[in-house]
């Protein structure tokens, strides 16, 4: 809980209302035969009780949690049917023996009453969420054929001559993203929007161009860690936050928290740094000073594994970038940052510059984890115990998938351009990546600028409404959107803009397909099947095995009157033999505990194991161990893989790269280096909005989740104390906070955790969806209000740049 | 027959609430911001940003102390409050008259009213639930990322949590007030 009040004063803040809990549910209760989602908001109309375990020993299913991204394992508790709790389960090496208060309130993410039920297609307007209720054939029938408010693929692909690239396909992070992806491939669209450009992106490629991976921290065995920009306390990663805590606070590993903001993560670190937002670069940047000019670097390391490494130093030194110099832009003293290049460099190689998972913050933030990782490097922390590692992997064997190529698909709706400078890229950003920009591609789509029609989309586990800068641009894109087709398991705010919605079950009604972790100590683990999927609502593996039986020969007779090949190939080997190549059911014959044990035939038991135990690697019989009640062995000390390269760089040429020549002709700074425009300022009377995670909320994903809502009822909007005082704004007195796209409002929580000149509030809230009992209008939206300043390099969503003014209501 | 306690690694704790949703999920505990057997106390932050105090804000999870001498248990008119043979302080709910004399008693605020039965709750060491089952740990330890807690066999010298507390320093809470709790703060 982020706003501290006593314990028995909690509940001011709160409603009283009869919350929604577990095992004594009966499906009866939540199957209300809604026809439409207009006006399901309720609240204090459900009523829910939980209930204790029973005392008999009951039985357990091995699976793994997706409340959040870490896929932690779990052991669920079943009694008649029904999940009665979620254990961790301790077998698996990356989540150690743990289940986090997200991981314990699946079991309501299960029976949360206003899950997606049934399929259904919209009589409404565009946006308004009214729905019917249909059977899977009529759904599908739907999507191929439309109806009288909307048009189907035949309609679309027909108009388009078989531009298969006139639908986009986009998903949210989890594992059966794998399964969804196989449907976009096969049906040969071009166009694949990830979650990858309003998350990782620039800190997965700063770190892959740099060391050739995004590396792994061991925390366990770190002796100094700097933990800049990241929250792990409080935006829990397995098996960070369980390696680090145990150790801090003068019990091994020294922690130098580096926020704007005290978070929790600050609390139990050995000194906080508050840092002016999005001036991490500087701050590494002199550390990197320090570091070259005392002479503290590695040298062997650099010899052995760099390239242009001279020209970084002189780079870094004949630009000055003195402690002295970073000082004022980063708000850190400069004695703090000779004392931390020091420490630093007397603790390595068993010292971390935590690489951090997380969205972009600011636009220099690509060019930052280029400075964090060459930083790291200098030092020879790389592929070493107590260090940044690169661990190892086990094996999985590929599956067969479909991947046909289409004459008329168009490729991928981006635009190259060059700048004045005559520096060439593209429309969004210097370099597209897999994942796409998001916001870039959102964009241009609104102001007509695709090279070719994108009528409409199929959405999966994926909620663009909540989850992107600029609310208002993601509603008028989906408005525009002739189809939007999405497979979700609640009616999020994007749901609501659907024209077909498919309900998937939740991830304790599923198998998913089985998943390698690599690591220190690596590991296979699967999702298996709990409980059978309540309602209608099924797996996406089925859901997609439904739809492309219902539209894959349909279109294909749409592809024979445009596809000139597909028109040779019949000609040459009959239309039989050719449609084999297009069929878009191949990929889901089998079910995914058929694929699943085909991917592990290597390993002789692993399928048995993984079925019964969830997780399997190679010796897991020997090696596996309960040490004491909290405390398990996965692997010997001597079986670890801290070190599977000799320090060498994942890169293409082995080495470090401190200079990347080909980014020169992009308009990207080869090197790191520092720009006058990164600095942070704030216009008089505005405030910087920050944003963020919390232990007990997964954005908005995990809203509506009544257990959750318990230890957090909404969000509010942190402002310093004194700036709370002088504007006569008191504790939980409404607040609007406002940008220049939009406004929201949420609850004040003035503290001297944040700085005079910024605010901040957790990600996640504020939902407009109605058919959301809890989540409705609960707190403030961040995206509502975040402007979408596009990252230049990647197209990433820029999080933090936004000026915002605050007002008592 | 055993004498359970519980020895808590407080500075582990980083305030995520998984022992309150795996002690609520577990243990049916009535839905509620202000029903709980077992929270995380924080002390406000002190000083003015960015000159904060990071000592003022620690983590201090607690639940009931399950005192040897519980005043709770004294006060109570009808015996509803009881020590149970393994020595976790219980409350008979059938005997419960919610005089609510028990939690002004308890010098922890380790008690709540669940308005389902109308009668008094507290943590119980999950003795329903995963005791009843032969389980050896509680659902707060099970689940902590951190591993704050060791739950144990107080008369047994071979148990984790004896051997933990004659290696580590502890300290128990208002110790002065002589209810001598179960609960044992490791520094």
């Amino acid at each position: 809980m982020e706003v501290e009040i006593s314990r028995r004063k909690f509940l001011q803040g709160t409603v009283a209302m009869s919350i929604v809990g577990s095992a004594a549910l009966s499906t009866n209760l939540l199957s209300n035969n809604h026809d439409s989602h207009g006006s399901s908001a309720k609240p204090g109309v459900v009523s829910f009780h939980n209930t204790k375990t029973g005392s008999d020993k009951g039985h357990d299913v091995a699976t793994l949690c997706e409340m959040c991204v870490n896929k932690c394992a779990a052991l669920a508790r079943v009694e008649n049917g029904v999940i009665t709790k979620l254990n961790p389960n301790p077998m698996f090496p990356k989540s150690k023996n743990m289940l986090c208060a997200r991981g314990n309130a699946g079991i309501q993410a299960l029976y949360d009453p206003d899950r997606l039920k049934y399929p259904m297609i919209r009589i409404g307007e565009k946006g308004e969420g009214k729905f019917k209720r249909v059977t899977w054939d009529e759904a599908y029938n739907a999507i191929l054929n439309g109806t009288d408010k909307f048009p189907g693929l035949s309609t679309i692909l027909e108009e388009e001559e078989d531009n298969r690239s006139s639908m986009l396909f986009c998903a949210g992070e989890g594992m059966a993203e794998h399964t969804f992806k196989q449907f976009y491939q096969a049906f040969g669209s071009a166009n694949w929007l990830n979650h990858a450009s309003i998350c990782l992106q620039t800190v997965a490629s700063g770190y892959g161009v740099t060391l050739g991976s995004y590396p792994q921290a061991d925390l366990e065995n770190a002796e100094y860690i700097i933990m800049a920009g990241a929250n792990r306390a409080e935006a829990i990663v397995t098996p960070d936050t369980m390696d680090l805590f145990k150790r801090t606070k003068g019990r091994g590993a020294k922690m130098i928290c580096v926020d704007p903001r005290f978070t929790n993560t600050a609390a139990k670190s050995d000194k906080w740094l508050a840092i002016k937002p999005g001036t991490d670069l500087a701050f590494v940047l002199a550390l990197t000073y320090v570091t070259l000019t005392e002479e503290l670097q590695n040298n062997e390391y650099i010899e052995a594994h760099f390239n242009d490494y001279e020209k970084y130093k002189n780079s870094i030194i004949e630009n000055k970038y003195t402690p002295e110099w970073a000082e004022p832009i980063t708000g850190i003293k400069a004695e703090d940052i000779y004392t931390i290049a020091r420490e630093f460099a007397a603790a390595a190689p068993k010292a971390v510059y935590y690489p951090g998972r997380r969205s972009t913050f600011a636009k220099n933030d690509f060019q930052l984890r280029r400075a964090m990782a060459i930083f790291q490097a200098l030092h020879g922390a790389i592929d070493t115990k107590g260090g940044l590692i690169f661990g190892s992997k086990l094996k999985l064997k590929p599956h067969e998938g479909l991947q046909p190529l289409y004459e008329k698909a168009q490729a991928r709706a981006v635009i190259k351009s060059t700048d004045k400078e005559g520096h060439q890229g593209y429309d969004d950003c210097a370099v597209v990546s897999g994942g796409g920009s998001w916001i870039g591609w959102r964009n241009r789509f609104l102001e007509d600028k695709m090279p070719y029609k994108v009528r409409g989309m199929f959405c999966y586990k994926h909620n663009p409404m909540m989850n992107m800068p600029n609310t208002q641009k993601t509603a008028e894109m989906l408005r525009k959107m002739d189809l939007v087709v999405t497979i979700d398991t609640m009616p999020s705010d994007t749901v609501m803009y659907a024209d077909v919605v498919l309900p998937e079950c939740t991830y304790l009604e599923r198998t998913d397909p089985v998943k390698t972790f690599g690591g220190v100590e690596p590991s296979i683990a699967v999702r298996n099947k709990v409980i059978d999927p309540m309602f209608e609502s099924k797996p996406v593996m089925e859901i997609l095995k439904g739809l492309t039986t219902k539209i894959s020969k349909p279109l294909f007779e749409i592809s024979k009157k445009f596809d000139e090949e597909i028109q040779d190939m019949i000609d040459e080997d009959g239309e039989e033999e050719t449609y084999t190549e297009f069929n878009l059911t191949l990929p889901f014959l089998h079910t995914q505990e058929e694929l699943n044990h085909h991917v592990v035939s290597g390993y002789p038991g692993a399928a048995e194991k993984l079925h019964h135990d969830g997780v399997f690697y190679p010796n897991q019989d020997t090696y596996y161990k309960q040490l004491a009640a909290n405390q398990f062995q996965y692997y010997p000390e001597n079986k670890k893989s801290y070190s599977t390269r000799g320090g060498k760089p994942k890169t293409p040429s082995g080495k470090v790269e401190c200079l990347i020549g080909s980014f020169a002709s992009k308009g990207i700074d080869p090197m790191p280096v520092w720009r006058d425009e990164y600095e942070f300022s704030v216009p008089k009377g505005k405030f910087k909005l920050l944003t963020g995670r919390h232990a007990q909320f997964t954005q908005s994903g995990s809203s509506n989740n009544a257990m959750l809502r318990d230890l957090m009822p909404e969000n509010f909007v942190w402002i310093n104390k004194r700036v709370a005082a002088e504007k006569g704004i008191k504790f939980a007195d409404m607040i609007e906070v406002s940008s220049s796209i939009g406004s929201t409002r949420l609850k004040a929580y003035p503290t001297e955790k944040i700085a005079p000149d910024q605010v901040f509030f957790i990600h996640g809230f504020g939902e407009e969806s109605e058919a959301l009992t809890w989540a409705y209008k609960n707190g403030g939206n961040d995206n509502a209000i975040i402007e979408d300043t596009i990252e230049p390099v990647y197209g990433a969503a820029a999080m933090h740049e936004t000026n915002v003014s605050i007002k008592k209501v | 027959m055993a004498r359970y306690g519980m020895a808590l690694d407080y500075k582990n704790c980083i305030n995520c609430k998984a022992c309150e949703t795996a002690c609520k999920e577990e243990n049916g505990i009535l839905m509620g911001a202000d029903k709980h057997r077992i929270w995380v106390g924080t002390g406000e932050i002190e000083g003015e940003y960015p000159l904060l105090d990071l000592t003022s804000n620690v983590f201090h999870p607690s639940q009931c102390q399950h005192c040897d001498d519980a005043p709770c248990e004294e006060v109570c008119p009808t015996q509803a409050t009881y020590t149970d043979e393994n020595g976790i302080v219980r409350v008979n709910i059938d005997q419960c008259i919610l005089c609510s004399y028990c939690m002004n008693a308890c010098p922890y605020d380790a008690r709540y009213v669940d308005d389902r039965t109308m009668t008094v709750d507290k943590c119980n060491f999950c003795a329903e639930t995963r005791l009843a089952r032969g389980e050896t740990t509680t659902a707060c330890q099970a689940t902590c990322p951190t591993k704050v807690r060791i739950f144990g066999d107080l008369d047994d010298p071979n148990s984790e949590i004896s051997e933990v507390l004659r290696t580590r320093e502890h300290y128990s809470l208002k110790a002065h007030l002589g209810t001598k709790p179960k609960l044992f703060y490791l520094t």
